[in-house]
């Protein structure tokens, strides 16, 4: 199976890497935010020390012998300045000065590349107009002093990292603990326990799941119940025809004296025995339709010509009744249809006219209407038979189910072959009696 | 010896009444439970032969319905439901055998002779008075030391009288013994067969009270 790998791994790298990222972006932030009030707080030193070289510069310079002056800090060696008189001759400069003039004579601050180093310049000239002085710095101080911050800032972070991992692991730990307790409850079961899980002490995101899943369990609980409910039936069900094909076979066995009685006892056993085999070869038609009537009820979706359907089945039956004298009449609009499926709706049409047929007195007839009303299509099989009592309209199209006084000769699945296809296709079945109190109306409305 | 089959499908009820026949047992067969409940309230009958799913009226019903009159004829249920709890319900209600489809004829058989039996307060499958042995399994009679064989209704007749050895039986009680419904009833046929049966025996082995009926005596001494 597929996975999409561990949970928890993924929530500890995504809380690492959101830490990662607002930190950095933290860090990022400050480093060009400093950089921004360097740049300001040293420019304004700049023009402060070239205000002051300007006022020595005026008073004492004639007195300056050297050519330059010393470093007094660690960072003197990167501040230099420079003097030129009428902005052409160098009177006086700082020991780390380059040779060349450090920027144009335009007062102002200006930056300059020198000898691969880079200068900001702060340029300005006596009140007299001449002496030019210009002060400079080289510019990696400013990005030493903002990187030194950064550096700060993220060191603590690349320090608490595994601590950080190490705590986040265990309280995603903690956190998913709900989560993993469901899945030792699922693993742990019985492949036949289908009981509800617990609900209590589930996080509510997945309640959803667990719902789901306790739903599905019902289903199945219901479904493997009717599963084993009909295998129950159907076993008692097959255990009486094959009574009956034993008793006659051994009827059969025993007569034989070879008298003229004996002789006629046993061919009536034998053809019983074979009628035997037939019903029961009937019932487990019938039985294996039921089963399969709901792996195919999954395409219910086909348009189906319900008129064309009916002449179809109504013309296999055809014979069967003719031979009762039975007249089949079939009342239809053309090409009436309904949504559903097609193999189903021949198993119910071929269950309901079988039927009627079956339970019609010889000579008379029996009627099958499809009409159109409102939204609903409805079928509807009218015999003359004896109908079914009330009290037991609701009881037919239950499994094995078969009224008083009927022979027992049908399977007792036909009507519950048809309900089923019926409520498949969403379409409702109603049994009441003919008007004239005799005779059954099968009908069926599709939606 | 006459039996109620009492069963809604029809080509069982038609093989158990076959097979019963072949035992030589008078056989009647109903199909639904109330008309069962009306037989067993104006016939009387050797045994009854029950399905527990009938239309109308349940088996379970139909006996629990003969026992609350205080009729003990020897019921044997028949039928599809084998779980140990529905054998329980249907001996408790008053049944006294239980079998499940699908059987065996010989086996019905021989259960309704054991039932019969039983219930006449014998233990032995043998029948014996004085010197005449009746052996209900195999249809056959002893009589000193020989083998008689005797036609259905006469071996039934001898059956009956000797099941009640010391009671006097009507002739109708007889007869109706002899024959199922819609069977044609003979005139003086139970006089006839005990006069034949009296013929291949000895004349005192079935005495006749004038009015009353016959009767084996138990214990002749001969």
């Amino acid at each position: 199976m597929h996975s999409a790998g561990s949970l928890k791994q993924r929530l500890l790298l995504l809380a690492l890497i959101t830490v990662i990222a607002v930190w950095t972006g933290a860090t990022a932030f400050t480093y060009y935010d400093a950089r921004g009030e360097f740049d300001e707080i040293l420019d304004a030193h700049l023009a402060q020390s070239a205000t002051l070289l300007v006022v020595q510069a005026s008073q004492d310079l004639d007195e300056i012998e050297t050519e330059h002056a010393p470093l007094l800090h660690k960072y003197s060696r990167r501040v230099a300045f420079q003097i030129w008189e009428e902005g052409h001759e160098l009177r006086l400069h700082s020991a780390n000065a380059p040779a060349q003039r450090l920027a144009e004579r335009e007062k102002g601050f200006s930056d300059s590349y020198i000898n691969g180093k880079h200068w900001r310049v702060f340029s300005t000239w006596d009140e007299s107009h001449e002496m030019l002085i210009q002060v400079a710095e080289l510019s990696e101080v400013r990005d030493e002093l903002a990187s030194g911050i950064a550096i700060n800032l993220l060191k603590p972070l690349l320090i608490s990292l595994p601590l950080l991992a190490l705590l986040l692991w265990t309280a995603i730990t903690r956190g998913l603990r709900p989560l993993v307790k469901l899945t030792a409850e699922v693993e742990q079961r019985e492949p036949d326990n289908l009981a509800a899980l617990e609900t209590e002490s589930a996080p509510r995101e997945v309640m959803p799941l667990i719902d789901r899943l306790n739903r599905l369990f019902t289903r199945i609980e219901t479904s493997m119940q009717r599963e084993r409910r009909f295998t129950a039936d159907a076993a008692h069900e097959l255990r009486t025809p094959v009574a009956a094909i034993k008793a006659q076979a051994q009827v059969a066995i025993a007569a034989n004296s070879g008298t003229a009685e004996d002789k006629e006892v046993r061919n009536h056993a034998l053809n019983n025995a074979i009628l035997g085999c037939d019903r029961a070869a009937h019932l487990i038609d019938q039985l294996l339709t039921l089963a399969r009537i709901d792996p195919m009820g999954a395409q219910i979706s086909e348009t189906c010509n319900l008129s064309s359907l009916t002449a179809e089945v109504i013309g296999a039956i055809v014979p069967k009744a003719l031979d009762r004298q039975i007249r089949l009449e079939l009342d239809a609009g053309e090409n009436i249809s309904v949504r559903g499926n097609p193999v189903l709706l021949r198993i119910l049409l071929r269950n309901l006219i079988d039927n009627a047929v079956h339970h019609s007195p010889d000579g008379t007839r029996v009627q099958i209407i499809i009409t159109n009303e409102q939204q609903n299509t409805l079928l509807s099989v009218i015999d003359n038979g004896p109908g079914i009592p009330e009290a037991e309209l609701a009881r037919v199209t239950e499994r094995f189910y078969r009224p008083a006084g009927t022979s027992a000769s049908g399977s007792g699945l036909g009507l519950s072959i048809v309900k089923r296809i019926a409520e498949i296709h969403d379409a409702n079945l109603e049994l009441k009696p003919v008007k004239d109190g005799s005779g059954l109306n099968v009908t069926v409305s599709f939606k | 010896m006459r039996i109620l089959v009492i069963e809604d499908d029809a080509l069982l009820g038609d093989a158990i009444q076959a097979g019963l026949k072949q035992a030589s047992y008078a056989v009647d067969w109903i199909k639904d439970g109330v008309s069962a409940d009306l037989a067993l309230g104006t016939e009387t009958y050797t045994a009854v032969v029950l399905d527990l799913g009938l239309p109308r009226l349940s088996g379970l019903e139909v006996l629990r319905r003969l026992r609350s009159l205080n009729n003990p004829t020897p019921v044997l249920i028949l039928t599809a439901m084998d779980s140990v709890d529905d054998r329980i319900k249907g001996l408790d209600t008053g049944a006294d055998d239980y079998l499940i489809k699908p059987f065996d004829m010989g086996e019905l058989a021989a259960r309704l002779r054991a039932l019969v039996r039983r219930a006449n307060g014998q233990s032995e499958p043998v029948l014996r008075v004085a010197d005449v042995e009746l052996i209900p399994a195999s249809h056959r009679v002893m009589f000193r030391e020989q083998f008689i064989e005797l036609p259905a209704k006469e071996f039934a007749v001898l059956h009956t009288l000797m099941l009640n050895a010391g009671k006097v039986l009507s002739r109708s009680k007889i007869e109706e013994q002899l024959y199922a419904w819609g069977e044609e009833v003979e005139s003086n046929a139970v006089e006839v067969y005990v006069h034949h049966l009296r013929r291949k025996f000895y004349p005192e082995l079935i005495e006749t009270i004038r009015g009353v009926g016959y009767l084996i005596p138990l214990n002749r001494n001969i």
